[in-house]
């Protein structure tokens, strides 16, 4: 392949930003999860879907695209709550092999469910009028859509550090993991805490799930290929840590942008290879603490 | 190659062991009386695959399998509703039936049909699983289903070993019936070669000469097979090939090949990819812009993709199809079958649906002029290449790789505004007959494995 | 005795198993039938459990959870499906074993990146590494994979014997050929399991730091599991292929691991067969709910709903579930056995009450005075140790944490045979000085010594393959194994070194390993709860057995980290007995909060004050430190 042309290059830089930080955003809902409760949640592709769902159906009923996104924030809010109630806050004191396990399968049950009832073919889910066109600077054109995307979940992100890690809630969060005995006796119910972040959690995903839905087939499996993406990112990042997950996104997407720009077949490929030479020099990832496992 | 394996020689004659069965189960047909006919069948071929285990009962056994789990799900459950339609016609022996196969009465042989249904989940593996079950615990006489390529050819090996009848539904790879053709199997629908083929000169037509073309390929065998085919197709014509991605199967953002393609300076793209990456490219192509500066080419439409991408997205798209719902204003059999599905299910076939009614009643046709279940005689009955009349027309079958010489649709999307109803998504601009598209029988190495 | 309870709690005779293995395996052909089975089910099944035998071994014995196995099912039948069908290859059995080794080859890649983490991490590298095989399978390998397409026309295998040949067709006779290799590799993990090899793996899942402290090779160990589970999934991939006479692309898709995994659980981890039960289990339903229409396109869902139900409420899985049922009625056959376990309900009922009447009976007086035997095997002779050397000495020693400082410039002579203790308040260092001792921490600054020899920097294991070993301030015991286990795996690194593939070995073939636990069961007083599992035991026994582990690995120098931590005043007595009594031909270093016993039993003392050495000397001349006593009322304050 020859060399790729100077205009080429910046939009592909430009555009692994973006489709960077969309990964971030659903990696960051997969770290926040694990980085405070412990639990790696399989089901997280799974929320992802049921937000994009949630947000079809909110669609369906209103023709509004800001009432989709909050109908999708808010479906796999409840999907989140419901599945932490009945079943993970048994697993806090389970070992780590458990958790993922049964998160697994309520993944599974949750893609099948809905499968069920909506069947398989895509859901057709349009880009919001305040988002149609394309952006031309210069070299660069772009659907406005994922520009304005970038922007919110860039909001979102940041939104996300603050309530997490600049609040008093964010601290009690994180004290709780290190000894959920002594936050108990401080009078605050930790296990309310954690169902606060888990919700935190799904939403993020959700959220994810909906401002894809234009961009993406809404599917019941639509979920899958970002969980697995999502682990690479974050791998890469270091698990449990936030930074960890937006600057593992950015990578992952301009390593996917800019490798096809030379061969387009082993742009994934180029992703793994990158995470397996990481993996031989900096096990921890980026951002990941040494020894934390 | 020996004369049979010509396509040109299709009539053949019937010779005198032909005639004595054919005068044996003609006799057997007009005295009505199964017993005694069951028993000089029987009696008359050896045992090979279920036959004639399969065959003992007043029934006769067909194994349907096809994804109900999996991105393919949607097209799969249409295919079942093609096979329940075609077997209720068949076992009531229906007008619509008899359009197909005029020596039906009611099943097929005197024997009502009864099938199972198995989820293949779009898996190869699954699907191999599934038939050989129907293989060997329901004695079926017949399988079939498939959304994809890859299972269309694991089934059909494995059927071809069994020498069970395996019927294709979906499967658009070159290699169905080219290097992996199998004796046992024969594919109905179109493919790679006969929609590039079909297409080329259309949108050479449609766009006009001279264009630069760049490709949007799923990374593997159907994706390669599709593209060699169009490349080949529109570079005779005098197109320019500038560009082609190959993401891999499953990509859920296109965006990076889409830049690429954008960069190229193409005025026609053509996008291969299938199923829920079809959709998914095709609506990024959109909003990065692409489908206002370039012609969009689908050359093999999956169904129900309209549905899925909305109709604003398809204004223009060129692409072939295997049938669409319209053709029921051309031809009377196509309308009975438009109507009937649409009467019981409550909306219009995808081609899915179709293509599976189409496979089965064929089957059943080729059967009653085999006058047997006895596998390789059915297996030479359909090599036979007798005309056949049906809703897309008449059809032969090509003896020297078992593919249906059939009509390929050539289709584009209609302005929403001009749509009369919420399923009309196309115009069929171009029958292209099957004759004037079909490979030569060498082009992809089809060998034919043994009767027995 | 010990010797005949290691082997009943790890199965018994290995061969009664297997003969049993036989005769099921030769009787299925009879009797599937009569269900409705057919030999595409059962060769399904044997398939499946042949690919699980290999994770069984890596999740349920060593716990590794690998979610990317299928990319060993994959390699290994995509190697043997492309020998047989494009390379020419006309010998089944060598295209298997071929594809076999291929999977072991990359189980070795893989290993190296994905085991430099454990856990979650192992998890989702081992998925993305399965990933990243199957776009390579798809796509860059086509030409010798078919792709998507898969590779088809694998042939049957041929048994030949000289002149003799038998051709394998469908059916039965391909069944009889997969139970063949079934057979085989049930035999094979099997006797792993059982292996000195076996037991250390057991270790490792249960607390692998520990079993990194008591001087096994974890790295080693658990690569060489996880190449032996790729081993396993290469040649059911294998034969996959061949049953089919196709090699479907979708063997390395993330379905297959993830059928695997969830297969494993139903039937059971740990058991060997749990994921051939799983695999009839998870086959049957499918094969069964597809018969109901309604329910046909829902098997999925409600699998993922019974797997739900299952790691929920049955984490042991159908046969951990049955085992558990079998061993709860199956009556005590030990002599002392109702007496045992009255003592142990008993136990259970006072967990966590102090009550000091009911402990007390816990530990006869007479114990701790009788002879001990064989009291030279629980020790080494270090090499090349000058006479008048120092046992332990470190230098300048110090650790930072990022600015924190733990400890700052700590030198120290410990003399052979020295029992030294090491006091300061909370928060002087001492958990971390000990820890550089031990080799677990990497000092930032200084270097430690072990009979003159610089053992800086060379990590835990080589320390206590050196003779040096530590025990902890908090149990670290093996958890779901027996007392006697427990006490093997420290005897098992000081016998076999730090790694040792005896795979194929009985621990009854370990020359010295029973004689070794013995004396340490006896040391430690209990020789009477050799077979309880250590969950059962109370606090006080599991104290002792926690330097039991430490002792079993015959150290010649001893690093205790607060041996009395939680003990009754009588607990305390006995220990600080058994302490006195162990240090004979020892050095001990002993880290302890409990001055009385500690001006008791030290012969020297160094007191850490904010990571620094504070002071030294007699215990005489401590107690009369002022700085010392100025440290410690600090430090009182502070509490």
């Amino acid at each position: 392949m020859s060399m790729p042309s100077l205009p080429l290059f910046l939009s592909q830089l430009f555009n692994g930003l973006a489709t960077g930080l969309l990964l971030s955003l659903i990696s960051a809902g997969l770290t926040i999860i694990y980085g405070t409760l412990g639990v790696l949640n399989l089901a997280h592709g799974a929320l992802f879907m049921v937000g994009a769902y949630a947000g079809f159906m909110a669609f369906q009923w209103t023709g509004s695209f800001v009432m989709a996104m909050l109908g999708g924030m808010v479906g796999s809010l409840v999907v989140g709550l419901i599945m932490e109630r009945v079943i993970v806050r048994y697993y806090y004191k389970r070992p780590p092999e458990d958790q993922i396990l049964v998160t697994f399968g309520i993944g599974i049950v949750i893609t099948e469910a809905v499968r069920l009832f909506f069947g398989g073919i895509a859901k057709p889910v349009p880009v919001p009028s305040w988002g149609e066109g394309i952006v031309h600077w210069g070299f660069l054109f772009y659907p406005t859509y994922r520009i304005q995307i970038m922007v919110i979940v860039a909001v979102v992100l940041a939104l996300l550090y603050i309530v997490l890690y600049r609040t008093r809630i964010g601290m009690i969060v994180r004290a709780g993991i290190e000894d959920s005995l002594m936050v108990n006796m401080l009078g605050i119910n930790v296990y309310r805490v954690f169902l606060l972040v888990f919700g935190i959690g799904a939403m993020t995903a959700g959220f994810a799930g909906i401002v894809n839905a234009p961009i993406l087939a809404v599917t019941p499996d639509m979920g899958e290929a970002f969980l697995v993406t999502s682990f690479v990112v974050i791998v890469i990042g270091g698990v449990g840590s936030f930074p960890g997950a937006i600057v593992g996104g950015i990578i992952a997407g301009e390593i996917i942008s800019l490798t096809s720009m030379f061969s387009s077949a082993y742009s994934h490929v180029m992703l793994f290879a990158i995470m397996a030479i990481l993996l031989a020099v900096r096990p921890q990832g980026l951002f990941g603490v040494e020894g934390r496992e | 190659m020996s004369n049979d394996n010509n396509e040109d020689d299709k009539k053949g004659g019937i010779d005198r062991r032909d005639f004595l069965k054919l005068s044996a189960g003609v006799a057997g047909g007009l005295m009505l009386s199964g017993g005694l006919s069951k028993l000089a069948l029987a009696k008359d071929y050896p045992a090979i695959g279920n036959y004639p285990a399969g065959i003992k009962g007043s029934d006769v056994f067909m194994g349907i399998c096809v994804p109900r789990t999996g991105p393919y799900s949607a097209q799969g459950e249409d295919e079942i509703k093609g096979y329940l339609l075609a077997i209720d016609h068949l076992n009531k022996g229906t007008s619509l039936a008899r359009a197909y196969s005029p020596h039906s009465r009611k099943g097929v042989l005197g024997k009502k049909i009864i099938h199972g249904v198995a989820d293949n989940a779009t898996k190869p593996n699954t699907a191999v699983q599934e038939i050989s079950k129907f293989i060997s615990d329901n004695k079926a006489m017949m399988i079939t289903g498939s959304v994809s390529s890859a299972v269309a050819i694991a089934a059909g090996k494995l059927c071809d070993r069994e020498r069970t009848i395996y019927l294709p539904a979906i499967t658009g790879s070159n290699a169905t019936t080219g290097k992996d053709c199998q004796r046992y199997s024969f594919r109905a629908c179109h493919y790679a070669y006969t929609a590039a083929k079909a297409l080329a000169p259309v949108i050479k037509k449609a766009i006009g000469p001279g264009k630069k073309v760049a490709y949007l390929t799923p990374d593997y065998t159907y994706g390669h097979s599709v593209y060699n085919s169009m490349k080949e197709f529109t570079e005779a014509q005098g197109w320019k090939t500038v560009n082609n991605q190959l993401p891999p199967l499953g990509t859920s953002d296109f965006s990076t090949y889409l830049l690429n393609i954008a960069n190229s300076g193409a005025d026609v793209l053509v996008n291969i990819c299938f199923g829920r990456d079809a959709v998914i490219s095709t609506k990024q192509a959109k909003q990065f812009g692409l489908l206002d500066k370039m012609t969009l080419v689908m050359p093999y439409m999956a169904p129900f993709f309209a549905d899925e991408v909305g109709a604003d997205l398809l204004q223009g798209v060129y692409g072939t199809t295997e049938f669409w719902w319209t053709l029921a204003n051309q031809n009377k059999m196509a309308k009975e079958f438009v109507d009937d599905f649409q009467k019981r299910n409550g909306r219009k076939p995808g081609w899915s649906a179709h293509i599976a009614f189409l496979q089965t009643m064929l089957w059943a046709r080729e059967v009653e002029d085999a006058h047997t279940f006895h596998p390789p005689t059915v297996v030479k009955q359909y090599e036979k290449g007798n005309t056949i009349e049906t809703d897309i027309g008449p059809v032969h079958w090509r003896a020297g790789d078992h593919q249906l010489v059939r009509p390929v649709y050539v289709i584009r999307g209609k302005k929403p505004s001009a749509m009369h109803s919420k399923d009309d998504f196309y115009d069929i601009v171009e029958a292209v007959p099957g004759k004037d598209v079909m490979p030569p029988l060498k082009e992809f190495s089809c060998k034919l494995g043994p009767y027995t | 005795m010990i010797l005949h309870k290691l082997a009943r709690y790890s199965g018994g005779r290995p061969w009664v198993a297997e003969l049993i293995t036989l005769v099921v395996l030769l009787l299925c052909p009879v009797v599937l039938p009569w269900f409705g089975i057919t030999s595409d089910m059962a060769c399904r099944i044997l398939i499946w459990g042949l690919f699980g035998l290999g994770f069984d071994i890596l999740f349920g014995y060593t716990g590794l959870l690998s979610f990317g196995q299928a990319a060993f099912f994959g390699v290994g039948g995509f190697v043997s499906a492309y020998l047989l069908t494009q390379a020419g290859f006309s010998s089944v059995f060598l295209a298997l074993i071929l594809g076999m080794v291929a999977a072991m080859l990359a189980g070795i890649v893989v290993g190296f990146f994905t085991l430099r983490r454990s856990g979650i991490y192992f998890a989702m590298i081992t998925l993305a590494f399965a990933e990243m095989f199957h776009f390579l399978e798809l796509s860059p390998l086509s030409q010798w994979t078919g792709g998507e397409n898969g590779l088809t026309g694998v042939p049957m295998p041929q048994i030949g014997l000289g002149s003799w040949t038998f051709q394998i067709q469908s059916g039965w006779s391909l069944y009889g050929y997969i139970a063949m290799y079934f057979f085989i590799g049930y035999i094979i993990a099997h006797r792993m399991v059982l292996s000195p090899f076996g037991q250390v793996l057991t270790a490792l899942r249960d607390n692998s730091p520990r079993a990194l402290a008591t001087g096994h090779s974890v790295r080693k160990y658990k690569l060489a599991a996880f190449v032996i589970a790729a081993g396993y999934g290469g040649i059911a991939g294998g034969l996959l292929g061949v049953l089919q006479s196709y090699m479907p692309p979708d063997a390395v898709a993330f379905h297959t691991s993830g059928q695997l995994v969830m297969q494993s659980i139903i039937g059971g981890a740990g058991t060997l067969f749990g994921p051939l039960v799983g695999a009839a289990v998870w086959l049957g339903l499918q094969n069964y709910l597809q018969e109901f229409p309604v329910i046909a396109s829902a098997w999925m869902l409600i699998l993922g709903l019974v797997f739900v139900v299952l790691i929920t409420a049955f984490r042991q899985g159908i046969l951990g579930a049955l085992k558990q049922l079998v061993m709860h009625q199956r009556p005590q056959t030990e002599p002392d056995g109702a007496e045992l376990s009255a003592e142990v309900a008993r136990r259970h009922i006072i967990d966590g009450v102090p009550d000091e009447h009911l402990r007390e009976d816990e530990v006869p007086d007479h114990i701790f005075t009788r002879d001990v035997p064989d009291r030279d095997s629980l020790l080494i002779v270090p090499k090349n140790a000058e006479p008048g050397t120092a046992a332990l000495e470190c230098r300048n020693l110090s650790k930072h944490y990022g600015g924190v400082v733990a400890n700052q410039g700590i030198s120290m002579s410990i003399p052979d045979g020295q029992l030294r203790g090491i006091i300061g308040p909370n928060g002087a260092g001492k958990s971390t000085f000990f820890k550089m001792l031990a080799g677990e921490v990497v000092p930032t600054e200084g270097e430690v010594f072990l009979h003159g020899a610089n053992i800086t920097g060379l990590g835990v294991t080589a320390v206590s393959q050196l003779g040096m070993s530590k025990s902890y301030q908090i149990n670290q015991l093996f958890t779901k194994l027996t007392v006697a286990q427990n006490l093997a795996i420290p005897v098992l690194a000081r016998l076999r070194g730090e790694f040792r593939p005896d795979m194929l070995k009985s621990m009854y073939k370990v020359p010295g390993l029973h004689g070794q636990i013995e004396a340490t069961l006896d040391m430690v007083n209990l020789a009477e709860r050799a077979d309880i599992p250590v969950t059962e035991l109370a606090y006080g026994e599991k104290r002792r057995l926690e330097i039991g582990l430490a002792l079993a690995n015959a150290p010649n120098v001893l690093l205790l980290d607060e041996p009395l931590a939680g003990m009754s005043p009588k607990e305390r007595s006995d220990t600080v007995k058994l302490l006195k009594q162990i240090r004979a031909g020892r050095t001990l270093v002993v880290v302890e909060h409990d001055m009385d016993a500690m001006f008791e039993l030290a012969e020297y003392i160094s007191v850490l004050q904010e990571g620094r050495l504070l002071a030294e000397g007699t215990p005489e001349q401590i107690k009369n430190d002022q700085r010392v006593q100025d440290a410690y009322l600090g430090g009182m304050h502070e509490l």
